[in-house]
């Protein structure tokens, strides 16, 4: 089974700085493999490992996703290969766009039986990227996936939907957005990272892709921080930890949390 | 060595600036070396003040002043004694400071990054993200036990040299029992901040201009008395701040370092500097301050330690080195390390060489100077009643009340008089401190 996993080179949350009225600002956070997205290899990994497939990475973006650190980040998480579209044409691109570039870049990498991603990016977090992927390549699209096994010739997929887990049979190409909590992926060792350097990545030319020009132009007017519902913001003191474990759970039981 | 291959000729363990330049260093020569840092990307976890001394630098990057990530040259160096309600301070400001650079501000997140893509440009294998948690050993060729490599989590690699890079209180070299846990008044806490301003607001309030800096000291009541002191350096859009402090005297007054860094930002003196700031990042780490005392063994078969893994920081009251000295050991390190794999002996007895690059280095020649500085420092007197003194002398040379002047040295009898510190402390921290300093 051919796999890619689509993932982002996205800023790092732990970097990111509060501002005074709320909003989060991540502009000096260094960047990372997006948050929810090793959760897509290791389910790739595995996957792989079940039907002796290839496991590729792709990601797509600014000239800065193509570091020798970004490399190895990636490849060291159970990737065979890694193909990158690394243009600074990219750097403010819209999750349609990316998606419309992703779509032609699998199509570059030819015969693909799945693609995985994360559920959504740590920076945007619009989960839009995945389905819309979907679309342009003309695939099947799934969300909310918390397992997948392959299954005679095609994969099982579970979801975890609000009503409840639905268990589907999937035959033909398919693009799945993982569950931020499907598997525990695997920290990346020493040895990974070693093996990481010595594995083979190719670096597509934006120019040389097949990709639709962008339809509609799109302008960030005002953001705000999320409402901050009837959070009670109660404070405990720590310094007695036996009498503030005994407080929390107190307070735990009273909001019937327990 | 065991009948296992290693892995790499040298394995570095911390990227700051002492395992980022010996491994630099070590690459060079054309050994195969692997740089191993446990934050995400290196600088992620590395505070300092920011007041790298330069020149050892220069001669390992020449020029670095110009290519480097360096904030501002200083050029004026500011002293102040402080009082609850009162400052006396000394100003230097030359531009002689700046040509050849002495001194410059760094932000380490910034900086350590860079030193690392020189080290991975020279062929070192950088490996972020990995926290070394043990040492392997194994009999060495001399029956003694000797480093072979590292662990971390279900992996090991193996070397012929193992660097320890790893920062104040090295657990790595206290893992093998190399060097003992520094005691309490060996270690001092510092709380720092980096504060946003606008690049014309600091040259305005700093009298700086271009890429020009100032780095302020500051002794007396800004540390509510404990041992130690504050600094406040111009960033290029930031100012870094904060305190270093005793561990033995904070514990002893029964302070703690949140409530001192507080009393510090908030002191008449400070505030205006600060004001309209905006706080970027805030921390708290130790600092190794028992100077030479502190430096103890270094070398062990198949293992070295450098920077302040080894001790080496001098704090003379005024300033904190610690990052040239981390690169003046790393210098060593690499020729002393590239010695012992050239001679194909890397047991206790071939990396010897390290320890001998040292001792003739600036590195121990100033740790010597200073050697007396920790000592002289944990005078008491030094925190609170010279700021008294120094304001009290100034007070009655600058205040007319109507009463006739008097000459400055009656003047400063007067003040002495009135002060807490007699005659004879003055004379014996005089002499120790000309000593020390
Ligand atoms: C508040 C404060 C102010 C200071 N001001 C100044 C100043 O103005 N000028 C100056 O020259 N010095 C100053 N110093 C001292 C200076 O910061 C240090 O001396 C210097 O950083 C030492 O460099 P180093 O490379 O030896 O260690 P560090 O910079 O501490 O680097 C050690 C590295 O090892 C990594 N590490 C540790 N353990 C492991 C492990 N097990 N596995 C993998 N990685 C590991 C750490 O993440 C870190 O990156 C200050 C220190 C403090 C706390």
């Amino acid at each position: 089974m051919k796999i890619v996993v689509a993932y982002k080179w996205a800023p790092n949350p732990q970097d990111a700085d509060v501002r005074p009225d709320g909003t989060v600002d991540l502009s000096r956070a260094k960047a990372a493999v997006s948050e929810y997205d090793p959760v897509a290899f290791e389910l790739a990994r595995r996957l792989a490992d079940a039907t002796a497939g290839e496991v590729i990475g792709l990601s797509v973006g600014a000239a800065s996703i193509d570091t020798p650190l970004a490399r190895k980040a990636a490849l060291s998480r159970g990737l065979d290969r890694l193909v990158l579209v690394a243009d600074d044409a990219l750097a403010d691109a819209d999750g349609t766009r990316l998606a419309a570039v992703l779509a032609a870049a699998v199509r570059a990498i030819g015969d693909v039986d799945v693609v995985l991603a994360g559920d959504s990016s740590i920076d945007v977090a619009a989960g839009q990227v995945p389905l819309t992927l979907a679309g342009e390549l003309g695939w099947l699209g799934l969300a909310s996936v918390s397992r997948v096994e392959a299954a005679d010739g095609g994969l099982v997929v579970e979801r975890d939907l609000p009503g409840g887990t639905t268990v589907l049979a999937v035959a033909g190409p398919v693009v799945l957005a993982a569950t931020a909590d499907a598997v525990v992926p695997k920290v990346a060792g020493m040895k990974d990272i070693l093996a990481a350097a010595k594995k083979p990545t190719e670096v597509l030319a934006l120019d040389g892709l097949d990709v639709p020009a962008p339809g509609a132009t799109l302008t960030t007017l005002s953001t705000a921080k999320p409402g901050g519902g009837d959070r009670q913001a109660t404070v405990i003191d720590g310094a007695d930890p036996a009498a503030a474990a005994a407080q929390l759970v107190g307070a735990l039981r009273q909001a019937g949390a327990l | 060595m065991s009948a296992e291959e290693p892995d790499f000729d040298v394995i570095v363990v911390g990227a700051g600036p002492a395992g980022a330049v010996t491994a630099y260093l070590l690459a060079r020569q054309g050994h195969s070396v692997v740089l191993i840092e446990r934050g995400e990307a290196p600088g992620a976890k590395n505070l300092s003040g920011g007041v790298l001394y330069g020149r050892v630098l220069d001669e390992v990057f020449p020029g670095f002043a110009d290519t480097a990530p360096v904030e501002r040259r200083i050029t004026r160096h500011v002293t102040t004694f402080l009082t609850a309600d009162s400052s006396v301070s000394i100003d230097y400001a030359g531009k002689p400071l700046a040509e050849p650079v002495n001194a410059v501000t760094v932000l380490r997140a910034k900086f350590d990054p860079w030193l690392a893509e020189r080290a991975e440009e020279a062929g070192v294998f950088l490996m972020p993200g990995v926290r070394v948690d043990e040492l392997l050993t194994e009999p060495g060729p001399d029956g003694v036990r000797q480093v072979v490599g590292v662990k971390a989590g279900d992996d090991e690699l193996r070397a012929r040299v193992v660097v320890a890079a790893d920062g104040v209180n090295s657990y790595l070299a206290r893992s093998i029992g190399l060097r003992p846990k520094p005691p309490e008044h060996h270690l001092a806490v510092g709380v720092k901040a980096v504060v946003h301003l606008p690049r014309q607001v600091i040259e305005d309030r700093f009298a700086v201009s271009g890429d020009e800096g100032a780095a302020h000291a500051i002794v007396g009541d800004c540390t509510l008395g404990i041992g130690g002191g504050g600094f406040l350096y111009t960033n290029a859009e930031s100012l870094s701040l904060g305190v270093v402090l005793r561990l033995d005297d904070l514990i002893k007054k029964g302070r703690t370092a949140i409530e001192v860094f507080e009393h510090y930002t908030s002191h008449p003196v400070l505030a205006p500097y600060l004001r309209d700031g905006e706080i970027l990042e805030y921390g708290s780490h130790l600092v190794a301050e028992g100077g030479l005392e502190m430096v103890g063994e270094v070398v062990s078969g198949g293992f070295v330690v450098v920077g302040e893994a080894a001790g080496l920081t001098i704090n003379s009251g005024l300033t904190v080195r610690g990052m040239d000295l981390a690169i003046g050991s790393a210098v060593a390190a690499a020729k002393g390390v590239g010695e012992a794999l050239a001679a194909g002996d890397t047991t206790a007895t071939g990396l010897a060489a390290y320890r001998r690059h040292l001792d003739e280095s600036f590195v121990m020649a100033d740790l010597r100077t200073y050697g007396r500085a920790p000592a002289f420092l944990e005078r008491d007197r030094m925190y609170g009643a010279y700021g008294e003194l120094a304001a009290g002398i100034f007070h009655d040379v600058f205040s007319l009340d109507g009463t006739p002047r008097k000459h400055l040295a009656a003047v400063a009898r007067g003040a002495l008089k009135r002060s807490r510190v007699s005659v004879r402390d003055l004379i014996s921290d005089g002499w120790a401190g000309v000593r020390a300093l």
